[in-house]
């Protein structure tokens, strides 16, 4: 994940972009209910959901192309919520990149200093200096049907950053590429991020992505916005159980909460880090949150049998069969590809409580 | 030509309109005004015909006619043995226009789209050459022919005149449709033990029965409105409705045209009200 | 040959055998031009052909008919855009706008040319409205629209009829395209206005091209509505070669071969425009 800080940001100017209190959604668009978050200059605001939640509706709202029925959308420091599209200081680009198919490449960039009459000098020369930036220096005389799915997509960040708005919204940048391409598009948002620093509101389904690109995120459960937090503590502190599903959290152990807040479950007894009231529970925490270890450490909490091995791209994860009088449970954890373990081998486990959350399920 | 027109070559979508941003959604004056042209446009000549066509005396400057009568209509109905052919030719032209001409045209559209980059524009130019053709000119350079082949001035050889545009017009329509058809559902019949036949008869002709349908109401419009092509090959000998009206209009009998000119619109009204009952889905044909 | 091959050649056989007709009228007139074949063939001789190409009658009569078909499509193009632009919501008016467009799609031309007759002839119903109104006081204040040798009474009524042609085409292209470029536009920054002239209506100008090209051709070849509303001097181009054709000299009959391969001639080179607008607009839709 990357650091660039964006509390740099002078105290006491307006947030870029403040969203407050919004309502909107009508027909057959997923309604939002009371969305309210900021985002300041150069900050990167990712929003995660699942399909359904909303989560276009609220772009477009922002961007104005749908009407808010409630709240506010103030864009660097003044309300717009009432404002049409075009004077909003809100670029907003489409999941796929529409480009104008009539227009070749220079004119599509050039299109929002036309329409705010810049003059023709001056435009050539942003537009070389912005095409450059996206290394399509040499397409500016394509027509888009002649550019491939990457370059599309570079000419709409181009297009979309040369008039420097305020707020850059992008609706799933990535879902409509193949995986060779998603990185290189990732590298030109951050770079873009990181150069005009707009204040950057990204709608994605993909988690990996949502860490990657975002400072914060928030996420989106059927029209509210459940939790904002940095990608740190959303994956290891999800407000609730249903959005740890949702961020697709390895480990969901059931037990039950007894008083002197203990957690008891399949993997034994766990102290729980605040007050819950008692009864059943779910405790989710992720892979390298569990930690292999000797059979006869002293750390041990219990022991498994190693029912999968799976051998993934970036890590190694094993599925170890837990046993024992509180029944029996699957725990997931990331290993050293270089740990010599395999299907059959009983190993002892012990699970960093710092690093679990825990949720009462009545 | 005669017809709704080309432009049939790429599958017309009906339009639904797209979401339009409400900021824009300004009642404008020109709307509305725009509105009142296109009604005036659409209904007014359909309600002058109606009032014309029931008229006997019908003067400068009255509005409306000073005497009724519906001698137009009983002219038309009991109007002797000339009216009754004229109706009878132009509807029988137009059944086996459209019959036959989707019979040909079929085959040649399906061959069409498997053609790829300039060799399908030029086969799409080739089949276009006989809609675009002026009508008089390819009557009198055809007429020589069909008097060799002993068909002149011969409802079938009108008919054959009738089916040159119509077979190119409806190759192009059935170009724009298998171009859309997702040919892998025939394959998926192929690999299931079908033979090519059991494929046309059981899967592609019924998946196409609307499409062939109104290939045949457009054969049927292309002849019910030809009238350059009956001139010049039926030599005055075969009369249809459209020669009809020509001659009553010329003769200023405006009452008998009238008639016989709502007679002539009803087929297209139909099967615009046809096409639009279909509609929702994508619908391949202008009309 | 390969399978592709056989079915590939099979195609343009097919698609050529469609055009034979029109090849066989291009080879008959040229022949009857030069005096081959027709009742008044008199062996080969080129004199004919260059005193009708010298015509000036004929050339006012292929002149006329191209502006008058250019004119009306022109006229039936512009108002298919705007009704396109102006009512591609999704609201009850959008529906019944739309409806009313195309209604009058497949009016035959005679009923045209007829309506053409009722409503714009010195007498006809606008004459009555206007003397109604207290525009005029007889018929001979009217305007005379009909028979005129501007062809204002050939235009508007082609222009109606090839209308709900263009507009369904239109209507069809916005409804394709979507919302999205419009979309992209404002929230660039540009206006409704900025947005109509730089993206919406270039887009449909283009799109629509095919199908104006195709009706530029049928306007110009049409012979019924315009043998009802033309003037005497000049003949619309199909109404000349008919003339020369049914004329009892026979020298006059060549000159009708003539005109014939003209005016097939016109069109073969319009189709060929009509095939490279289309590759055009589909480049576009890519």
């Amino acid at each position: 994940m990357s650091h660039d800080d964006a509390s740099e940001t002078k105290p006491g100017r307006p947030a870029a972009l403040r969203v407050r209190d919004v309502a909107a959604g009508f027909g057959d668009q997923p309604g939002l209910r009371a969305i309210s978050f900021e985002v300041k200059d150069a900050e990167r605001f990712v929003i995660v959901g699942p399909s359904g939640a909303g989560k276009t509706t609220l772009l477009r709202a922002i961007a104005g192309l749908i009407p808010v029925s409630r709240g506010h959308v103030e864009i660097a420091g003044s309300d717009r919520t009432h404002l049409v599209a075009e004077r909003r200081d809100a670029v907003y680009l489409h999941q796929t990149p529409v480009l104008f198919p009539h227009l070749d490449v220079f004119e599509n960039v050039a299109f929002p200093l036309r329409v705010r009459g810049v003059a023709t000098p001056e435009i050539h020369d942003r537009v070389a200096r912005v095409l450059d930036s996206v290394q399509l220096g040499s397409f500016a005389t394509r027509r888009p049907h002649a550019l491939s799915g990457g370059q599309r997509h570079r000419v709409a960040l181009a297009r979309a950053i040369i008039a420097r708005p305020a707020v850059l919204l992008l609706d799933e940048p990535l879902s409509s590429l193949d995986p060779a391409l998603r990185s290189d598009v990732r590298e030109v948002i951050l770079d873009i991020a990181r150069t005009y620093r707009p204040a950057l509101v990204i709608v994605t389904h993909d988690l990996d992505d949502a860490a990657f690109m975002g400072n914060r995120i928030g996420v989106l459960l059927d029209g509210r916005l459940e939790q904002i937090a940095t990608p740190a503590e959303l994956f290891t502190h999800p407000a609730s159980l249903p959005i740890a599903r949702l961020l697709a959290i390895s480990n969901e152990v059931c037990g039950v909460i007894e008083r002197e807040r203990v957690f008891c479950s399949p993997l034994g007894e766990m102290r729980l880090t605040s007050d819950m009231p008692s009864g059943n529970g779910v405790m989710v925490f992720r892979a390298d949150a569990v930690q292999l270890i000797p059979e006869s450490a002293s750390a041990v909490q219990c022991t498994g049998v190693v029912v999968e091995l799976h051998h993934r791209p970036q890590q190694t994860t094993l599925r170890v069969r837990v046993e024992s009088a509180r029944g029996t449970t699957l725990i997931e954890a990331a290993i050293d590809s270089m740990q010599a373990l395999a299907i059959g081998s009983v190993v002892g486990l012990s699970v960093d409580p710092r690093r679990v959350s825990v949720f009462s399920q009545p | 030509m005669d017809t709704p027109t080309c432009g049939a070559h790429r599958p017309v979508t009906l339009p639904r309109g797209p979401r339009k941003s409400p900021s824009y959604r300004r009642t404008d004056l020109a709307r509305y005004v725009g509105l009142a042209a296109l009604t005036i446009a659409a209904i007014g000549p359909l309600l002058l015909l109606m009032v014309w066509s029931a008229s006997r005396e019908w003067f400068f400057p009255a509005l409306l006619p000073q005497r009724w009568s519906v001698d137009g209509w009983q002219w038309l109905f009991q109007g002797g043995e000339r009216i009754a052919v004229a109706v009878r030719n132009s509807v029988l032209l137009g059944i086996a226009d459209g019959v036959i001409g989707c019979a040909i045209a079929f085959p040649i559209g399906r061959a069409m789209s498997r053609l790829t980059g300039w060799r399908r524009y030029a086969a799409a130019a080739a089949v276009f050459s006989p809609v675009a053709a002026p009508p008089i000119a390819l009557g009198i350079g055809l007429q020589y022919f069909l008097l060799r082949i002993g068909v002149g001035g011969s409802v079938v050889g009108v008919l054959l005149a009738h089916l040159v545009p119509t077979v190119g017009y409806l190759s192009l329509f059935f170009l724009s449709v298998f171009v859309a058809f997702d040919r892998r559902v025939e394959d998926e019949a192929r690999t299931l033990g079908a033979s090519s036949r059991q494929v046309l008869f059981r899967i592609t002709l019924p998946m196409m029965r609307r499409q062939l349908m109104e290939a045949v109401a457009i054969g049927f419009l292309i002849s019910w409105a030809q009238y350059a092509l009956t001139l010049t090959v039926g030599g005055g000998a075969v009369h249809t409705l459209p020669l009809e009206v020509f001659s009553y209009m010329r003769a200023g009998s405006g009452n008998y045209a009238a008639s016989a000119a709502l007679v002539m619109i009803v087929p297209p009204l139909l099967a615009l009200a046809a096409a639009r009952y279909a509609a929702g889905r994508t619908v391949v044909s202008p009309v | 040959m390969t399978d592709a091959g056989h079915r590939r050649t099979v195609a343009l056989l097919g698609a050529a055998l469609v055009a034979t007709p029109v090849l066989l009228g291009v080879a008959y007139a040229a022949a009857g031009a030069v005096g081959m074949t027709g009742v008044a063939a008199t062996g080969f001789s080129l004199g004919r052909l260059s005193h009708v190409l010298a015509e000036h009658t004929v050339w006012r009569s292929v002149f006329w008919s191209i502006v008058v078909a250019a004119v009306a499509t022109a006229l039936s193009v512009t108002a298919a855009a705007c009704a396109a632009t102006m009512f591609s919501g999704r609201r009850i008016v959008d529906r019944i706008a739309r409806a009313l467009a195309v209604a009058p799609l497949a009016v035959p031309y005679v009923v045209a040319g007829a309506l053409g007759l009722l409503i714009l002839g010195q007498s006809g119903f606008l004459a009555r409205l206007a003397y109604a109104w207290g525009f005029i006081a007889s018929p001979n204040d009217m305007p005379a629209v009909v028979y005129d040798t501007r062809g204002v009474g050939v235009i508007l009524t082609l222009a109606w009829k090839e209308f709900p042609f263009l507009a369904l085409v239109a209507f069809s292209l916005i409804a394709a395209r979507g919302a999205a470029l419009e979309e992209t536009a404002h929230t660039l920054g540009a206006g409704r206005w900025a947005t109509l002239s730089r993206v919406t209506w270039p887009l449909l100008w283009r799109g629509l091209l095919p199908a104006a090209t195709a009706v530029f051709i049928f306007s110009m070849g049409n012979y019924e509505a315009a043998a009802l509303l033309a003037p005497s001097d000049p003949l619309p181009l199909p109404m000349l070669t008919l003339e020369r054709y049914d004329a009892l000299e026979l020298s006059q009959r060549t000159d009708a071969y003539v005109l014939t391969l003209l005016g097939l001639l016109i069109a073969i080179v319009a189709v060929g425009v009509h095939e490279w607008t289309r590759r055009r607009a589909e480049l576009i839709d890519r």
